[in-house]
């Protein structure tokens, strides 16, 4: 940590590890005419670190890391949609979905009041990449412990994944899903 | 021959418009009863839509042939050889392929059970068709 005063502003040039604890989640919203599906990773079994670089109080921090996500972990609550899932998502050839944070507003205080953030990320489907802004919830849950509540709308398309559609088309599935990530992470230094 | 291809044709554009039509209305109506095909079975690129819409042409021409060879079994007005003529394809020919179809495939049996009812729909539609139009 190198403090640097200028005036009243103070200027941090800092690097901050957080780990992400296995509470976290992603669960992926659809629908097609005949229904509605929610299919979800329940947890995230690896300890991964993401790295937080603070400049400037209130000011955007930069982000590396990934969540490596194993798409086999996807439940829809029926074992036949979530065949179907894996399937639509090309989970034999690319089996991780992966979601790598780039950047978000404001450096994520464990000791403020629930807050609202933005942030950009990566997220990487059957071999094809995009970038997302996200809207957060950034919610502390005690000591050096928050809860990042990330919600995006995206699209099969945005992947070059044609929704998938049944019977000649009378089965369609709608191209967009809403995709919700929960990353409960810890501070470490 | 003249004769098979046309009602052959005719029967085909009939269960064309009821099929199709019929399916529509009742995605639209009966969404619950088609949940179960999105299921990694059912071919979900639409490369093979083509065929799908087919069917009902190549299913008449079929029937249309087998009439043609056996009208002279079916007896009665033309509602009734149409309707027997359903039944004896469906028993025939439906009835087993769908018995391997539920043993071999991980299906439901309601799904299996709609399809039988669908091909026999189809082949007393088609037999009423060749009643009429090769007696």
């Amino acid at each position: 940590m190198l403090p640097l005063s200028y005036g009243f502003i103070t200027y941090r040039n800092t690097s901050v590890k957080w780990v992400l604890n296995k509470d976290c989640s992603v669960k992926v919203n659809g629908s097609t005419n005949v229904n509605k599906f929610s299919c979800v990773i329940p947890s995230y079994p690896k300890a991964d670190t993401l790295t937080f670089y603070k400049t400037n109080l209130n000011e955007p921090v930069k982000i590396t890391g990934i969540m490596m996500l194993d798409i086999r972990a996807f439940d829809c609550h029926n074992p036949i949609m979530t065949k179907d899932l894996r399937k639509t998502l090309k989970a034999d050839r690319f089996p991780s979905l992966i979601i790598k944070f780039i950047s978000l507003s404001k450096y994520p205080e464990p000791s403020e009041k629930a807050h609202l953030l933005k942030g950009a990320v990566t997220i990487s489907i059957a071999g094809v990449t995009k970038k997302f802004e996200i809207d957060y919830r950034c919610l502390p849950i005690g000591g050096n412990t928050i809860t990042l509540i990330g919600s995006k709308q995206i699209t099969f398309s945005d992947f070059n994944i044609v929704p998938p559609r049944k019977l000649g088309g009378m089965i369609q599935t709608n191209d967009t899903l809403a995709v919700e990530f929960i990353l409960k992470m810890t501070q470490l230094n | 021959m003249k004769k098979i291809f046309y009602s052959g044709f005719i029967a085909g554009s009939i269960l064309f418009v009821l099929c199709y039509g019929g399916l529509y209305m009742a995605v639209r109506f009966f969404p619950v009863v088609f949940v179960e095909y999105n299921n990694p079975l059912f071919n979900s690129d639409g490369s093979r839509d083509l065929l799908f819409y087919l069917h009902a042409f190549i299913i008449s021409f079929a029937l249309s042939w087998f009439w043609d060879r056996f009208k002279g079994l079916f007896h009665g007005s033309y509602l009734i050889r149409g309707l027997e003529f359903g039944l004896v394809y469906s028993i025939v020919a439906l009835l087993p392929v769908m018995w391997i179809t539920f043993s071999a495939l991980d299906i439901t049996a309601t799904m299996v059970l709609s399809w039988f009812v669908y091909g026999l729909m189809q082949a007393i539609a088609a037999g009423i068709v060749f009643a009429k139009t090769n007696p």
